[in-house]
């Protein structure tokens, strides 16, 4: 029995002492694509937060290639391994799009030239090479996007973690990124996405983990998830 | 021209503290003084050269703002208020280093050791040669905090951290060394900056006072947290000084100084070059 990448135990953990998540497990092997759906403000954001260590959890383990990681800070880590992509961006707003990309590489990989991994970013986001030196707080919408996107790829490791991909973006720009998501998946990336339309990643997902209230509440194939009309319709708006 | 660049030197770090740690640093005067001292008193009780003298001065001031760090900001750095607590502790830790100087150095006056004599004469003017000598410095510093910003992976961090913490940290910064250095950076600079003002006038346990509100007005007038824009309205705001002193007078500078300040902010609230406030996490 392979031993799983990502390893989540019996995790509760919440903002200013009120717990969101209620002693999830949860588990990643190495090369899946894990796709947790659910309503928002359930605690998807949360648990990605637990993981990357912005939030410290109450209760539980998180194991990641069988070591901790439940009380290290985020830097430690992102060290590790362990890529997260926030919701939101979060990119830096006075800095260009190569220095945001530039920032993602920040810790130093052993064996790897930061420009060639930016060569490789580049060229699986070609729109981010033409604007190059734009500031970030001037680009668009999927551009940030992609930016967020290539800056957590610039950080290497060996998972990444997307929350909410499509969020606010034209159904265009969403197909652009998840071509990218989808091509990133085929070459063997371990990718935790969090995504609130199921649909859309329902036939490249290895597994769906259905989120409610803080507590995982179904597990199982995209064409699974899909055929479950009950599913669909109170949990994910038809 | 002199008197913006010795500004701007002691604004730089100000600037900084704020731009990445949401911190007024009230200590900023004192540091200042205590790095006049040191250098003081390594050359006149220690018998140090002169720079020797300047480093240590550095290095003290620099040890310093990492004793600020570790005292008073990493301890309040999760509290729920934390801009107006270490406001208020900062105040305090002024306080404390500058009694310290008083029981240490006495009250009176003393003339800084560190000076340069002689003149230097273009067409009809003198220019002290002490005065180009700050100029010379004020500007190797300003260039060396703008190229280690701009270029190095360090710099890039203190940026990163500055613009958004969370985000920052997600990249595998260590944010709290970010800000370990930074009041480092700062209170080499403060030293840098009390070094070159005593040397103009003298050193007095009080001395930091002047300097550190010029350097808040400044701050404030071009947007807190903007380095490049705090450099730029030091050296204007020095240069008006220096011609209301000399049209007005004296007792006028200040007052034209705050009356200056209050224009800025009523046209612009968020300072000169200043962004509204960017979601800080």
């Amino acid at each position: 029995m392979v031993e799983p990448l990502l390893d989540v135990r019996d995790l509760a953990a919440g903002y200013a002492g009120r717990d969101v998540l209620f002693g999830l497990n949860c588990r990643i092997w190495s090369g899946e694509l894990v796709a947790m759906v659910g309503p928002n403000g359930h605690g998807k954001t949360t648990l990605l937060r637990a993981i990357s260590g912005l939030v410290r959890p109450s209760r539980g383990e998180i194991l990641f290639a069988g070591k901790p990681l439940a009380r290290l800070r985020p830097d430690a880590i992102v060290a590790r391994g362990v890529v997260h992509v926030p919701q939101g961006d979060w990119l830096f707003p006075g800095m260009s799009v190569i220095e945001n990309l530039l920032m993602g590489a920040y810790l130093p990989a052993a064996g790897v030239r930061v420009s060639d991994r930016l060569d490789f970013v580049l060229s699986l986001l070609p729109k981010l090479a033409e604007r190059r030196r734009q500031l970030a707080s001037t680009l668009s919408g999927g551009e940030r996007r992609m930016v967020a996107i290539g800056r957590g790829l610039m950080a290497g490791g060996s998972l990444l973690m997307l929350d909410e991909p499509s969020l606010g973006l034209a159904p265009i720009v969403i197909d652009q990124i998840y071509e990218v998501v989808f091509a990133l998946k085929g070459s063997g990336r371990t990718i935790l996405l969090v995504e609130e339309n199921a649909a859309r990643v329902a036939d490249h997902a290895d597994r769906m983990l259905l989120l409610d209230n803080g507590a995982f509440v179904w597990e199982g194939s995209g064409p699974d998830l899909m055929v479950r009309p009950e599913i669909v319709e109170t949990y994910l708006g038809g | 021209m002199t008197i913006g660049a010795m500004y701007a030197v002691s604004t730089i770090g100000l600037s900084l503290v704020y731009g990445s740690l949401n911190m007024l640093n009230m200590a900023h005067g004192a540091i200042l003084t205590f790095g006049g001292y040191v250098c003081y008193a390594a050359m006149a009780r220690v018998g140090l050269p002169s720079p020797l003298a300047f480093g240590a001065a550095i290095l003290a001031c620099g040890a310093l703002g990492v004793l600020i760090y570790l005292a008073a900001a990493w301890p309040l750095l999760r509290s729920p208020n934390f801009e107006t607590n270490i406001f208020i502790a900062t105040i305090g830790i002024g306080a404390i280093i500058e009694n310290a100087m008083l029981k240490v150095f006495g009250p009176y006056p003393i003339p800084q050791p560190l000076a340069v004599s002689g003149d230097f004469v273009v067409g009809h003017v003198h220019v002290p040669d002490q005065n180009v000598f700050i100029l010379a410095v004020a500007l190797a510093l300003m260039a060396l905090v703008a190229i280690t910003l701009e270029r190095s992976r360090f710099g890039r961090a203190i940026r990163a951290t500055a613009q958004h913490r969370s985000a920052a940290q997600l990249m595998g910064v260590r944010v709290g060394f970010v800000y370990a250095q930074v009041l480092a950076i700062s209170g080499a600079l403060a030293a840098v900056s009390g070094i070159l003002v005593s040397s103009i006038a003298t050193l007095t346990p009080v001395m930091g006072a002047d300097p550190m509100l010029k350097a808040f007005i400044i701050c404030v007038v071009a947007g807190l947290g903007n380095v490049y824009g705090a450099v730029a309205s030091a050296i204007v705001l020095g240069l008006m000084e220096a011609s209301v002193q000399y049209l007005l007078g004296v007792r006028w500078s200040l007052a034209t100084l705050l009356l200056i300040v209050v224009i800025v902010l009523i046209w612009r609230p968020h300072g000169l070059f200043g962004r509204s406030q960017e979601e800080r996490q």
